[in-house]
């Protein structure tokens, strides 16, 4: 527990160091224009990291999130066009997420394949409905006010996905690190076996955790559609990558069973400050890809060498 | 063949300028403006070019400020571009030379960049509905694209039998319009015989392209040609069928860069195809916006200028986008075994 305190401390410092060399580096930094385009650039993403966290501490993974998320945008744009009201077009969109979510956990859970391997067809499968609903072409006559919702402030200058992501990283937090439930997906995600042998619902809980990625990943397609005004087949395509990097990054173990809600959130931030901060510099494209990508690196090998390192220290004495 | 087809661009502008009535406003150099050229993504050689361009522009005109070239991964198009631009707006760049690859989905971008005082200027590529874009650069007029991709079609098949298209995204507004344009063309009688029998998409990565242009000779046994309106789509066709040995039964045709084609031009892969300049497309987008900047333009329809050695210039309403402007720059060459060798070197 000491050691899961010092690495988010530890991103806590990388954190506060990121804020102060781009609020030196750019005038514009720390301006709250800046910060809200910051956060809005990728607030889709990041509130599917929410609810990644939970699915990969719990030993599982799910790569279709961001299909989901194509899917669930797409089938908006579709039933909007089809002249279905805006209000019954987001229920039925994200009743899709949810039956993404439901389909995931049939075969994980019911049938025992394995995430990987699911999610992974799932991923293909879900982004060809998209395509195949949009035909190859784009849609953009979205209702004002929903285009309305996702471009301009909601509370001040803060618009509604933000307030969305507050609010869910506050639920998220307190599902995971204070109820029963959280407990139980630590403890599974651990060790399976012997969360089955100790009588746990291990089942219902992983179908819980696919629906949920389900039906958050719609929510945050028909977000993204609101921010951009528009949807097309490839929409938030190559998405679930970022998403799984801020988890990994944020401390939770790629095998399951640690990390907490507080490191992801802080990898949230640390990967949106290094982002906007590389681009005030005109730093982007593949520079900043590479960036990232050695950040995860980092990030899944830290853990391990010290792991292996404490194991070795202790192997000594 | 650059003199010829720059002496005809001269020509062409001239007779606008005419047209227009208006007297051409020419640029104050030494300006200070900060100036971004967003290309769809890095790493393929016409954005190069036109950044070559650009640059040319840029130290032509003394402009003070800084020209910065940068832009997406291909697999973070969309999402970069966006991104891009907003920081652009944040940054208060002037203006943000845009080769648009995200449809319609970036103009919440473009406006919020225009609210905060930067101008979007569009080049090969516009915003479909024209939202936040101040003007639009156009190559060559996209209904005679139609026109010359038809008539090389044409030729290639001697006037008969099936052809298939392979463009870039789905999305492309550029590619899209081109298309319908030939689709449009091909109704005349000249072309009563041919028939375009599918279209498919690269994404603009050869690999995919690669891939789909095999996959259309697999289900369309009696092809006769491959069009493809984009030059990574048209390079990696004729790869495809040169690899498989197919050329002598499927040619390759389409909208390619010389420097890229020679080869596959030289051994009758792809006996004939058609571009622009894209160093002159660079050099006049940065023109345009470099008045647009310094406030010798606003951007209205009938404004005529002078873009240096290309001649006058005028913003005019575009016939492809309702609540579009654009700017003409006009013709194109077909490059053919007579001469893509020496525009290749």
């Amino acid at each position: 527990m000491t050691a899961l305190r010092s690495w988010e401390g530890f991103l806590f410092a990388v954190l506060i160091l990121i804020y102060a060399v781009n609020a030196w580096s750019s005038p514009v930094f720390l301006t709250p224009g800046n910060q809200i385009n910051m956060f809005q650039l990728s607030v889709e993403k990041i509130i599917v990291a929410l609810v990644m966290t939970f699915v990969i501490i719990n030993g599982e993974i799910d790569l279709s999130v961001a299909s989901i998320m194509g899917l669930a945008a797409c089938a908006f744009g579709w039933l909007v066009q089809a002249e279905v009201p805006g209000g019954w077009a987001i229920m039925i969109a994200l009743m899709i997420g949810l039956a993404c979510g439901a389909f995931n956990a049939l075969f994980i859970v019911g049938f025992g394949i394995p995430s990987l391997v699911v999610t992974l067809a799932t991923m293909i499968a879900f982004r060809g409905f998209a395509r195949v609903l949009v035909e190859d072409r784009g849609i953009n006559a979205f209702p004002a006010w929903f285009n309305h919702l996702g471009q301009k402030g909601l509370i001040g200058p803060v618009p509604l996905a933000m307030v969305v992501f507050a609010v869910l990283a506050v639920l998220a937090y307190l599902i995971l690190q204070r109820t029963a439930f959280g407990r139980k997906v630590y403890f599974i995600g651990a060790n399976r076996a012997v969360a089955e042998f100790s009588g746990l619902d291990v089942r219902a809980v992983k179908a819980k955790i696919f629906i949920a990625s389900g039906v958050v990943s719609a929510l945050a397609g028909i977000l993204f559609a609101a921010r951009v005004g528009a949807v097309r087949g490839d929409v938030a395509q190559g998405f679930e990558l970022d998403i799984i990097t801020m988890v990994l990054l944020g401390g939770v173990s790629i095998f399951g069973g640690a990390g907490t809600m507080s490191g992801t959130i802080l990898a949230i931030l640390i990967v949106l400050a290094l982002r906007n901060g590389m681009a005030l510099q005109n730093i982007t494209g593949h520079i900043q890809t590479g960036v990232l990508g050695i950040l995860l690196i980092l990030s899944v090998m830290v853990p391990i060498i010290r792991e292996t390192g404490g194991r070795l220290i202790a192997r000594v004495r | 063949m650059k003199h010829l087809t720059v002496s005809t661009l001269a020509l062409c502008a001239a007779m606008f300028g005419v047209q227009a009535n208006a007297q051409a406003v020419t640029a104050e150099k030494g300006g200070n403006a900060n100036m971004v050229l967003l290309p769809k993504f890095l790493g393929i050689l016409p954005f190069d070019q036109a950044n070559r361009g650009a640059e040319e522009a840029h130290a032509e005109l003394g402009n003070t400020g800084t020209l910065l070239y940068t832009g997406p991964t291909p697999e973070n198009s969309v999402a970069g571009q966006i991104e891009i631009l907003t920081t652009a707006g944040s940054q208060g760049q002037a203006v943000v030379m845009l080769s648009n690859n995200a449809g319609d989905q970036i103009a919440p971008a473009a406006e919020a960049a225009q609210a905060a005082g930067t101008k979007v200027v569009t080049w090969d590529s516009p915003i479909p509905s024209g939202a936040g874009e101040t003007v639009f650069v156009a190559q060559v007029d996209f209904g005679s694209i139609g026109v010359v991709m038809a008539d090389m079609a044409h030729s290639i098949m001697g006037g008969e039998g099936e052809f298939a298209v392979l463009s870039a995204t789905p999305d492309a507004a550029n590619q899209n319009a081109w298309i319908a344009a030939m689709e449009e063309a091909l109704k005349g009688e000249k072309y009563a015989s041919m028939k375009l029998v599918d279209t498919v998409y690269g994404d603009d990565q050869s690999e995919v392209s690669y891939n789909r242009a095999l996959a259309l000779v697999d289900s369309h046994p009696n092809l006769k040609l491959i069009m493809s309106p984009t030059t990574v789509g048209i390079q990696a066709s004729a790869k495809a069928m040169q690899d498989e040995g197919l050329c002598d039964k499927v040619k390759v045709s389409g909208l390619g860069l010389p420097a890229e084609m020679v080869s596959y031009t030289m051994n009758g892969c792809a006996p004939g195809f058609a571009l622009w300049s894209f160093v002159d497309l660079g050099y006049l987008t940065y023109y345009t916006s470099y008045m647009l900047a310094t406030g010798k333009i606003t951007g209205e329809v009938g404004e005529t200028f002078n873009a240096g050695r290309m001649g006058d210039y005028t913003i005019e309403q575009d016939p492809g986008r309702e609540n579009g402007k654009r700017i003409l720059m006009g013709p194109f060459t077909v490059y053919t075994s007579a001469n893509v060798e020496a525009e290749a070197n």
